[in-house]
């Protein structure tokens, strides 16, 4: 492992026990928040969505294809296991019979 | 605490497969196996970890891939406090323990038995956080090992799973007609800022901040409506 994967574990770790000690320490006073469970509430959704357009930004029409049928298996399915592996089996069967758009 | 240890076993089970796919990914981006399990054991935890190494293997800055996923575990913040009566009555190091080991799963189950029944408590969340814990570990490090001795599936097309998993989880985040602007919002933004040449690391950090300001300028409207009617 490099060094920068050593520091992305460690900034993950120490990110995620940091916000479950404040969690712990700020208590009551997190839940009655109001303008922080706005963000709580909203800044995971956006921030998912943003990842999601990033990827597909310069990205060809056969992965935009693959991407809508990814949300219409996810829609149904409601399970990232199973969205995962449909998603990557479609994008797989466009990429192997050639479909260039 | 042997209750909370059997009755999350069908989530763990859900969550291993989850791993499983993580570990995957995890390897065929440069982690070894053992890396994997370093990490899980860790950070503990799922949306996070796939989103920073996503990042990382987009564009390799650690700082962009540790912001995404920190930002992303904001919700542990109200998932603790929501547990700080329930952990009250163990000791501090025991408390210290059980919120590193609890995750949305745990946290849910106990949350629901305890609604039912106030015997159920602390003892339940490390139980149930023990198996979690062991299972993600040990079925992300069972995807590395299988990841690693796999050929090199970025060729195929291996980074569109991450973005299946992110509309996935998108899906479950989905939390009815209020998040339409918002979110459409993001996702423009986020599309024209990388098209025009913006580092995607800060054309995803702005995009969100613009959709959490517009989702809180579009509640303070509804909550004028409703005042003024």
């Amino acid at each position: 492992m490099s060094p920068d994967h050593w520091l992305l574990i460690l900034c993950l770790a120490v990110g995620a026990y940091g916000l479950r000690l404040a969690g712990l320490v700020g208590g009551q006073a997190i839940i009655r928040n109001a303008r922080l469970k706005t963000l709580l509430d909203d800044l995971p959704g956006c921030l998912i969505v943003a990842l999601v357009a990033a990827s597909l930004a310069n990205s060809d029409l056969t992965v935009w294809i693959a991407a809508l049928f990814a949300l219409a298996v996810a829609i149904l399915s409601n399970n990232v296991v199973i969205t995962m592996a449909l998603g990557f089996a479609a994008m797989f069967a466009l990429q192997y019979f050639g479909v260039s758009l | 605490m042997k209750q909370g240890f059997y009755g999350i076993l069908p989530f763990a089970v859900g969550a291993a497969a989850y791993g499983f796919a993580f570990g995957i990914l995890a390897a065929q981006s440069g982690y070894p196996w053992w890396g994997v399990a370093l990490m899980s054991l860790t950070v503990h935890a799922g949306s996070s970890q796939i989103v920073a190494i996503e990042r990382f293997g987009a564009d390799g800055l650690v700082i962009g891939a540790a912001i995404a996923g920190i930002a992303l575990n904001l919700r542990y913040l109200g998932i603790i406090a929501s547990l700080s009566a329930l952990l009250q009555e163990i000791p501090l190091w025991r408390r210290l323990v059980a919120i590193h080991i609890t995750g949305d799963e745990n946290w849910a189950l106990t949350l629901a038995r305890h609604a039912a029944d106030p015997a159920i408590g602390a003892a339940f969340l490390i139980g149930s956080g023990l198996t979690m814990i062991t299972g993600w570990t040990l079925s992300t490090t069972l995807g590395a090992l299988f990841g690693q001795s796999m050929p090199d599936l970025a060729s195929y097309g291996l980074g569109f799973a991450f973005t299946a998993a992110f509309i996935a989880m998108a899906r479950a985040m989905w939390r009815g007609l209020r998040n339409i602007v918002p979110w459409a919002v993001t996702f423009a933004v986020t599309v024209l800022l990388v098209k025009a040449g913006v580092e995607s690391a800060y054309a995803i950090l702005l995009a969100s901040l613009i959709g959490v300001a517009m989702a809180a300028l579009l509640r303070r409207r509804q909550k004028k409506l409703e005042s003024a009617s």
